[in-house]
């Protein structure tokens, strides 16, 4: 073994553990902001991973996508609904986690043997390293422009549907006070009132 | 097989921004002196006075902003290969790229047209 090899495989070692732990977090933390913040770090590790993989592209795109927009958004999902109240107890509460525990063990076991039995075919094709980049834009200009296109399309409805419904422009006239009274308190969003106000100016 | 060039670089700026945040937290703690007290709390202890607390729930519109930069985000990673092989494209990959560019000019405008990017 020479000294790449070495140095992969204990990078290989540390981003391992770095997911696993940083998963462990997010899933065993009571405070949900600590959780998306070690979100965050698993989809950083992953990207490590691609590295490590000869996938550059895969890797610059689970940073930008993943750590900077997706995490970003979870995260801003968190803070606008992370009120502290006091919850009561729920009774019986070891029902549930251990029927959690069994479903995630039963997941856990369905995909472990899964990816034993899958036979991997290992491509022997030297891959494509720094150059994968420009095959991957040839692809996007000559035989996968329609889909390339239309992905902008997509975009564009996302971003529509996106704005439309964080904007609730589809609620009801009846609810929207014409005439100064409060909507009805069962059907109101809790962020609505603040959207009206800031509406009227 | 590892075929990528100029990794070795990025491991390296990796090791040494950890060693800096670790030494940065290891000499606070060795050096820092151990006083307690209310001012000791603050996040800055020479700073602003704080207000309130900071666990408080964010203006809906910081969601909005974040809901147009993923899609913006996206539009960017799929014009990172364009602007890589860019020399070996040629005109009409320019074309269609300006297409792809044009359609989400489309909704950049329709969310300027509807006041998602202003601060109201």
């Amino acid at each position: 073994m020479n000294l790449a090899d070495g140095v992969q495989l204990v990078s290989f070692a540390v981003l391992a553990a770095m997911m696993l732990g940083a998963a462990l977090g997010v899933v065993l933390l009571a405070n949900i902001v600590y959780s998306a913040f070690l979100l965050g770090l698993v989809f950083v590790s992953m990207s490590g991973m691609y590295i490590l993989l000869n996938a550059g592209f895969v890797a610059a795109a689970q940073v930008l996508i993943y750590v900077g927009a997706v995490n970003v958004l979870i995260l801003f999902g968190i803070m606008l609904v992370n009120k502290r109240e006091d919850f009561a107890p729920v009774k019986n509460v070891w029902l549930g986690r251990a029927a959690t525990g069994a479903v995630c063990l039963g997941l856990f076991a369905l995909l472990g043997t899964m990816i034993l039995a899958t036979p991997w075919v290992i491509s022997i094709a030297p891959p494509a390293g720094d150059d994968a980049m420009v095959v991957i834009g040839k692809h996007f200009f000559s035989d996968f422009l329609l889909p390339f296109e239309l992905a902008s399309v997509l975009l564009l409805m996302a971003m529509i549907g996106a704005i439309v419904l964080a904007r609730r422009d589809l609620l009801p006239d009846e609810l929207a006070d014409q005439d100064g009274r409060e909507p009805p308190v069962a059907l109101k969003l809790p962020e609505r009132p603040r959207e009206l106000i800031s509406g009227k100016k | 097989m590892f075929v990528l060039n100029g990794y070795e670089y990025f491991l390296g700026f990796v090791i040494v921004c950890a060693l800096v945040c670790a030494a940065a937290i290891v000499l606070s703690t060795l050096l820092a002196p151990r006083r307690t007290g209310v001012e000791r709390r603050t996040t800055y202890e020479s700073g602003m006075e704080p207000i309130g607390g900071a666990w408080i729930q964010f203006n809906i519109r910081y969601y909005m902003f974040a809901l147009i930069f993923v899609i913006f985000d996206v539009e960017t990673v799929f014009l990172y290969p364009w602007a890589v092989a860019f020399n070996q494209l040629g005109l009409l990959a320019f074309i269609e790229a300006l297409i792809f560019i044009g359609i989400l000019v489309v909704a950049l405008v329709y969310a300027w047209r509807k006041g998602a990017l202003e601060w109201s």
